[in-house]
């Protein structure tokens, strides 16, 4: 049996984090949730995610500046820009996430950016 | 040294800068008249250098192609400007030395690189900045950009990222970009963008190749060093520069040699990596570094009418040759398309893609490729100006999501790309 995909979501928002573990657990991941961004890197460091779904605007730390850390030190470690705004998608470090996805009730968009992401072969 | 017979750089050259150096780092700049601008992009490099380097030994070569203007005069005046001062710069520890050479070989730029390749050997540099010498919006940080990645990040490439205006660099985003990224994996916005970092290491593995009497020594330069960093497998990055201001044209004017090395060499790095390639499904995003600021780059004015005129015209003159190499599902999708209205030419992206496939598997038979590739560029043209049609109205984010949206159709089509290179590889 194909073992399951990791997925780590970090999000300060609990309800956001509920939702994400529950959707994404239906879908067959194996998904693991943060509310501290400071945290993230040693999260990452302890569970080696397949994926890391990283929300943009948290009190703690601003999601893109942990993605330029998350790229730093994990050079093809796949990740999902998630947030509630389109306007970040104007930041040039959203280029270096692999999809930006919006927030919406409807997970669709999301699912179908992380199957693609699994497929990846570089 | 080099044998001075196969060697871009002449021998004098050669012998001053083995007395010059070791060195850090090297800066070259490729130039072939460019009097007028070439000043401001030395002077820039010189601050860099003080601000950033200020302890590092550094050369500076511009690399000519026989200007005939007054570009080597304006590059020994920068090399002694007083600029440290005006700029509010320490002077460096060591300062940065430069000189000018007439490179060997054939004329073009990538001879120009293969002169600063040599050079950075000679000097055994760390790393390698080159830039273009048309440049009018480089800054000092521009030096920091591009070498910070290679000293202290451990990376093997920098590929610039610029802010470009939406109708800037068409060739980029119709082909080299979406091309790159389907074919070997790695999202690199400006695979052709001319201003590149690149380390040591990497020097010697583009001087290890035997390329130097093909289009990459011409404008085929900037894909070949991308694309041969990416399958090399050597570490890279992009750093954020701003707007790229230079000397740019309008899509619908001559671009047919640069468009014919571009592409050529695209299509040539396919055979060569041919096993690389077909193994790639889908792409990764590319590190990013610099400081953000919001920038416009300048608008180009852009002659819609004539470039759905020259489409038209085009395709009206090589419609049979299209139907001898285009399958039966676009070239009959193309009629369509060329009988629509012209202020109504929509070119199906699906389409484009489809074609770039069949003419890319197609390129390693073909006897008289300059014709093959020429036969591309109106169909070319078309797309550009059916892009230009649909991104009329919006900005120039907007219209990068549409050039996003291309890169995922061409990532999604790589198995038509597959079926027509091994059909035709099994009839050979």
């Amino acid at each position: 049996m194909e073992k399951k995909k990791k997925i780590l979501a970090i999000d300060d928002e609990e309800d956001i984090r509920l939702i994400l573990k529950e959707e994404l657990t239906d879908e067959g991941y194996e998904v693991y949730t943060l509310g501290d961004p400071t945290q993230a890197l040693d999260k990452i460091e302890e569970i080696h995610p397949d994926l890391v779904l990283l929300d943009i605007k948290m009190p703690q730390m601003n999601g893109t500046e942990l993605l330029c850390l998350i790229r730093d030190r994990y050079y093809d470690l796949p990740v999902i820009l998630l947030t509630a705004y389109t306007s970040f998608k104007r930041d040039v470090v959203s280029t270096a996430s692999d999809y930006y996805v919006v927030k919406s009730g409807d997970f669709t968009e999301l699912e179908k950016r992380i199957k693609r992401i699994f497929k990846v072969r570089v | 040294m080099f044998n001075s017979e196969g060697s871009a750089l002449p021998a004098e050259t050669q012998s001053i800068l083995l007395q010059k150096g070791p060195a850090d780092i090297l800066f070259g700049i490729p130039s072939y008249n460019n009097g007028s601008t070439l000043r401001h992009v030395i002077e820039a490099v010189r601050t860099g250098h003080a601000k950033y380097y200020p302890g590092a030994r550094a050369v500076l070569l511009v690399s000519d192609g026989g200007s005939t203007d007054d570009t080597r005069g304006e590059a020994e005046a920068a090399f002694e400007s007083d600029i440290y001062e005006t700029c509010l710069v320490s002077c460096p520890t060591v300062p940065l030395w430069g000189t000018v050479t007439r490179y060997k070989g054939i004329s073009g730029k990538g001879s120009a690189f293969k002169a600063v390749f040599e050079a950075a050997r000679l000097l055994n540099v760390k790393a390698c900045a080159v830039l273009d010498a048309d440049l009018r919006s480089i800054t000092p940080e521009w030096v920091q950009l591009l070498l910070d990645p290679i000293l202290k990040k451990g990376y093997g490439y920098v590929c610039p990222f610029y802010r470009r205006y939406k109708y800037d660099g068409t060739i980029t985003n119709s082909l080299a970009y979406p091309l790159t990224r389907a074919l070997y994996g790695r999202r690199v916005r400006q695979p052709i963008g001319g201003d590149f970092g690149f380390s040591g290491d990497l020097v010697d593995r583009y001087l290890e190749k035997d390329v130097w009497e093909t289009d990459v020594a011409r404008f085929g330069i900037d894909i070949w060093m991308t694309t041969t960093a990416i399958v090399e497998g050597f570490k890279i990055c992009q750093s954020f520069m701003g707007a790229k201001i230079h000397n740019a044209k309008d899509p619908g004017e001559d671009l047919g040699p640069m468009f014919r090395q571009v592409v050529g060499t695209i299509f040539q790095l396919m055979e060569d990596y041919e096993t690389r390639w077909k193994q790639v499904v889908g792409s990764r995003p590319t590190a990013i570094f610099g400081f953000q600021s919001e920038v416009s780059p300048r608008p180009i004015k852009i002659n819609l009418p004539r470039m759905v005129r020259n489409f038209m015209e085009g395709y009206d003159s090589q419609k049979s040759f299209y139907e001898t190499i285009l399958p039966e599902d676009c070239f009959s999708k193309l009629e369509e398309v060329r009988r629509m209205c012209p202020e109504r030419l929509d070119f199906p992206k699906v389409l484009w893609v489809k074609i770039v496939y069949s003419y890319a598997a197609g390129y390693r038979a073909v006897v008289d490729k300059a014709r093959y590739l020429d036969s591309l560029i109106p169909l070319y043209v078309g797309f550009v100006a059916s892009f230009v049609r649909e991104t009329e109205g919006v900005d120039n984010y907007k219209a990068e999501e549409v050039i996003e949206d291309l890169c995922e159709i061409f990532e999604d089509t790589k198995a038509y790309l597959l079926a027509r290179w091994g059909g035709r590889g099994d009839e050979e």
